[in-house]
């Protein structure tokens, strides 16, 4: 025991923390994987896509769901931030060990901190986007119909990898599960939910010229 | 078939001419079969190079002296066979532990610290009678405890870890695993608040990021993920019960 920890008033603080970062982060999983199932009804038709997003703003739930990503997206940040090696040496150690020890959770776990940053910044964008323009699919197939493209691909890449390696991460924490049957369910996840996120922009692509 | 020749790229360095910098030095040997690391070192020393510093006590696993990165792996020496290796082979120190000169590290300074941290000791107010018969323990419990046990503190887990790489006060899976072991053991009366004031922090087991570094390298095969689930779930319960 050690002073400062002796006067720390909660000494629950780190358990608090790791906490609030689990539970943020399979929050947003599940918000994640919720979204895409539902940006994916345009599979069904312009009319189902719309008709969903009707009920959605008739219901009040665009606005709660903007206010979960905001408060859910702020936890997350607020409390992984404290794992991201913040100085320069730190920096340089953490990357030299990962190339040192080629070891492969290692670097995914590099990866879901830069996939996690650049994604900050790419869902700040989407959110304002969203909420500006709101939701149809007349909007949708002119933003996926121009360069804007790319920027959904590139944010749909790095929220699936975030998200499965996150929740693979969760699950090596808590359980003992087997972690290569672990990784072969996830990636067969992943693979679906890339999947259907691509054809789902393909469709909202294929209407951006007719509508 | 010729046999083949291996060439090792050592990491050369002596903490007491630090005028000298860090440098990766090439040693030529002969493979012979069944040649392992341990072999091989001494080979080297014997006849190439007698200022090469690296440890071995038991070359056969059990004291844990020479741990250290193989090819980048955190493994021990004596137990790598060379014929699993490629012909070009890189060993260096392990990282963490203090360096004591090329690859020999301080491996004890470190278990050392880490045992007083975690109180690696049975905490008992029982009278024990040195002369009655000792208490009997049930299978199964003593097979969970020899589990954490059969630890030989070769740092692997430690040297692997990039939390311990970045974090010197990180007590590590051995750490951990140690802890595990007196939690199982019925005879230490240590509440679950007491164990919480040792491991429930960000030093103990919530610094831990779960790269399983630990799990995939350790040499014994102690199986450090549900180790580590296994006090993780304790003290987050623990912790939520704390007042």
């Amino acid at each position: 025991m050690h002073l400062q920890r002796a006067l720390m008033q909660n000494r629950k603080m780190d358990l608090w923390v790791e906490l609030v970062q689990t539970v943020s982060g399979l929050l947003l999983v599940g918000f994640l994987w919720t979204h895409m199932i539902f940006v994916a009804s345009i599979l069904l038709g312009i009319e189902a896509f719309n008709t969903l997003a009707k009920f959605m703003e008739d219901f009040g739930l665009l606005p709660v769901a903007v206010i979960f990503i905001i408060l859910a997206g702020a936890a997350h940040v607020g409390t992984v931030l404290r794992r991201i090696p913040g100085r320069w040496q730190e920096q340089k150690i953490v990357w030299r060990h990962a190339k040192t020890i080629k070891h492969h959770d290692t670097w995914s776990w590099l990866f879901q901190a830069v996939t996690g940053s650049a994604m900050l910044i790419l869902i700040i964008i989407h959110v304002f986007v969203v909420v500006y323009a709101g939701i149809n699919t007349e909007l949708s197939a002119d933003r996926v119909h121009s360069w804007m493209l790319w920027f959904y691909i590139v944010l749909l890449l790095l929220a699936e990898y975030h998200a499965s390696v996150g929740l693979y991460r969760t699950l090596v924490k808590w359980t003992n599960m087997k972690r290569r049957s672990l990784k072969t369910v996830l990636l067969i996840i992943t693979i679906l939910t890339v999947g259907l996120g691509l054809i789902s922009l393909a469709v909202f692509y294929s209407h951006g010229g007719s509508i | 078939m010729n046999p083949r020749q291996l060439t090792f790229q050592i990491f050369r360095y002596n903490p007491e001419t630090p005028e000298q910098q860090p440098s990766m030095q090439n040693y030529v040997v002969e493979e012979e079969p069944g040649m392992t690391l341990f072999i091989a070192l001494n080979r080297i020393r014997e006849t190439l190079d007698p200022t090469l510093r690296f440890d071995f006590v038991c070359r056969a696993g059990i004291c844990g002296s020479c741990g250290m990165l193989i090819n980048g792996t955190p493994t021990l020496a004596c137990r790598t066979l060379t014929k699993n290796l490629p012909e070009n082979i890189t060993l260096m120190p392990l990282p963490v532990f203090q360096l004591l000169g090329d690859l020999s590290v301080d491996t004890g300074t470190w278990f050392r610290e880490m045992s007083i941290r975690t109180e690696s000791w049975v905490h008992s107010n029982k009278e024990i009678d040195p002369r009655a018969p000792e208490e009997p323990m049930d299978n199964e419990t003593a097979l969970s405890i020899y589990e954490a046990e059969r630890c030989i503190e070769c740092g692997c887990c430690i040297g692997g870890c990039a939390t311990a790489n970045l974090k010197p006060d990180f007590i590590g899976a051995a750490g951990v695993n140690r802890v595990a072991r007196f939690m199982l053991d019925p005879r230490d009366q240590r509440s679950e608040q007491e164990y919480f004031d040792v491991v429930g922090s960000e030093d103990g087991i919530f610094g831990c990021i779960g790269l399983m570094a630990c799990d995939d390298n350790c040499p014994v095969g102690i199986p450090l993920q549900g180790q580590l689930a296994y006090v993780r779930k304790k003290m987050a319960s623990a912790g939520w019960k704390r007042k």
